[in-house]
């Protein structure tokens, strides 16, 4: 197994040597990025960066920040791809991890709050309880599927996923028992998949 | 455990998009070993979240690209840094790392200068115990000097010069104070006696009719302390003074055939 695999990755090697691939299997692409290799890494932020610049748009709704990040985002996956554990989970979940987390920790910086301050945009009262996004905007993908969840439903994926606040902490805001919360986001989260399919 | 329920229970869901808690997140691994059924609804989420994401996808920005690629030869990619995985954010700020560094680093020195003070600390104790025990001495060496110079320079007492009487050569000095009457006695050579024998101070008063009348101011031993200075009995009037060597203890008269010394005041 393992033989076999390190003889595919090195006629994959050998192959990109000569011409960049268009198409990796998820595989390919994890062995090769593990070497370093610019092409793999070039086939990986064309095929996912639009995916994942959702994503963060979607938390950080400023495109020049979002743009920011969205370079943290990569620079990353390509530091850290000897941590990611195939068996722990996809390849684009993982990546997917990494930009929310760099998307919330961003709006929750001290300078990018400051700077919201500043500026009298609508955008500027999504930060506490309200969506944190334009709906105009960002109404695609994993948002456009919660516009289908009921109020509240929405308003704790919101937080919880989009807004990155804990169990603990939406409890507080909402004034509602630290349980119910649990037990609400877990059965909003597990409509989304039957909305998803 | 109803693996069914379980897998119904939104926490496949949960999972995948990074809303467990640490330890929630290590239970569902350990099941996902465990149960294939498990495994299957998580790659199933996986897979419609990441299709409904690609679906969605709006181009990049132009320029963030170049920007990725320039970063990456900035900085190679380093294995030692920081692990990331399928967790909730956890807002650790890196300077957190860099304060508990610096404080076990200023614990170690203020360690190290506690030790060091203390140990400074009880050096001085000792040298200032040193100090005082030398002082004290001098002090009272100084103050015995200080006595004897006040009693040479005082104006109001007289030096009467006792002058050996034998082949010995006895000599001493008395110093009298004629107000106070406190007498003291400087030896200047008297041989040492046997053990059974003690020099003996006397005051004499010459008596009408030429009767001598003695007064003991005291017996004395010349010790080994070379004491310079003794302090013998007061006596008011005196025509003269005489030392003698009786038996040790002595409390009778005077055996002036023993006279060592002898000396005349200016009194009279």
């Amino acid at each position: 197994m393992e033989v076999s695999l390190n003889r595919d990755t090195f006629f994959v090697y050998l192959l990109t040597s000569l011409e960049p691939k268009t198409t990796y299997s998820e595989q390919e692409l994890v062995a090769l990025l593990n070497q370093q290799d610019n092409d793999a890494f070039n086939y990986l932020y064309d095929h996912y960066s639009g995916a994942l610049f959702t994503i963060v748009n979607q938390i950080v709704p400023d495109k020049d920040t979002a743009s920011d990040v969205l370079q943290e985002v990569f620079v990353n996956i390509w530091k850290k791809i000897d941590s990611y554990d195939a068996a722990k989970g996809r390849l684009f979940t993982w990546m997917l991890n990494i930009a929310r987390n760099a998307a919330i920790d961003k709006v929750r910086s001290k300078g990018y709050r400051d700077n919201q301050r500043n500026q009298p945009m609508a955008e500027s009262e999504s930060s506490g309880m309200g969506m944190s996004t334009n709906p105009m905007i960002n109404d695609v993908g994993l948002k456009k599927v919660l516009t289908t969840l009921n109020e509240e439903y929405r308003k704790l994926i919101d937080l919880s996923y989009f807004q990155g606040f804990t169990h603990e902490e939406i409890a507080k805001m909402m004034g509602i028992p630290l349980g119910t919360v649990k037990t609400r986001i877990r059965s909003a989260i597990s409509q989304l998949r039957t909305l998803i399919r | 455990m109803n693996i069914k329920e379980y897998i119904s229970s939104g926490v496949v869901e949960s999972y995948v998009l990074g809303l467990l808690t640490a330890q929630e997140r290590f239970e569902f691994e350990q099941y996902c070993e465990a149960y294939p059924e498990l495994k299957a609804a998580r790659n199933a989420f996986e897979l419609a979240i990441e299709k409904q994401a690609m679906e969605n996808a709006v181009k990049a920005p132009t320029g963030v690209k170049e920007k990725v690629f320039s970063a990456m030869q900035q900085k190679p990619a380093s294995n030692t840094s920081k692990m990331f995985s399928m967790e909730p954010t956890t807002r650790r700020s890196p300077g957190l790392r860099w304060m508990a560094a610096a404080s076990l680093i200023l614990f170690v020195v203020a360690g190290y200068f506690a030790y060091t003070f203390y140990n400074q600390t009880k050096e001085l104790k000792n040298a200032n115990l040193e100090l005082e025990a030398r002082v004290n001495k001098t002090d009272s060496v100084l103050n015995k000097m200080l006595e004897e110079q006040r009693i040479m320079m005082d104006p109001n007492i007289a030096v009467v010069n006792l002058v050996g009487t034998t082949p010995a050569k006895a000599t001493a000095n008395i110093y009298w104070d004629s107000t106070s009457a406190d007498v003291y006695l400087v030896v200047k050579n008297m041989p040492q006696l046997p053990s059974d024998k003690q020099y003996q101070l006397w005051s004499i008063i010459n008596g009408p009719g030429g009767q001598l009348q003695p007064n003991s101011l005291g017996l004395f031993d010349l010790g080994d302390n070379k004491k310079v200075i003794l302090k013998m009995s007061n006596v008011k009037k005196a025509d003269a003074f005489a030392i003698t060597i009786e038996n040790r203890g002595n409390t009778g008269g005077p055996n002036l055939e023993q006279l060592q010394s002898m000396g005349k005041t200016r009194l009279q």
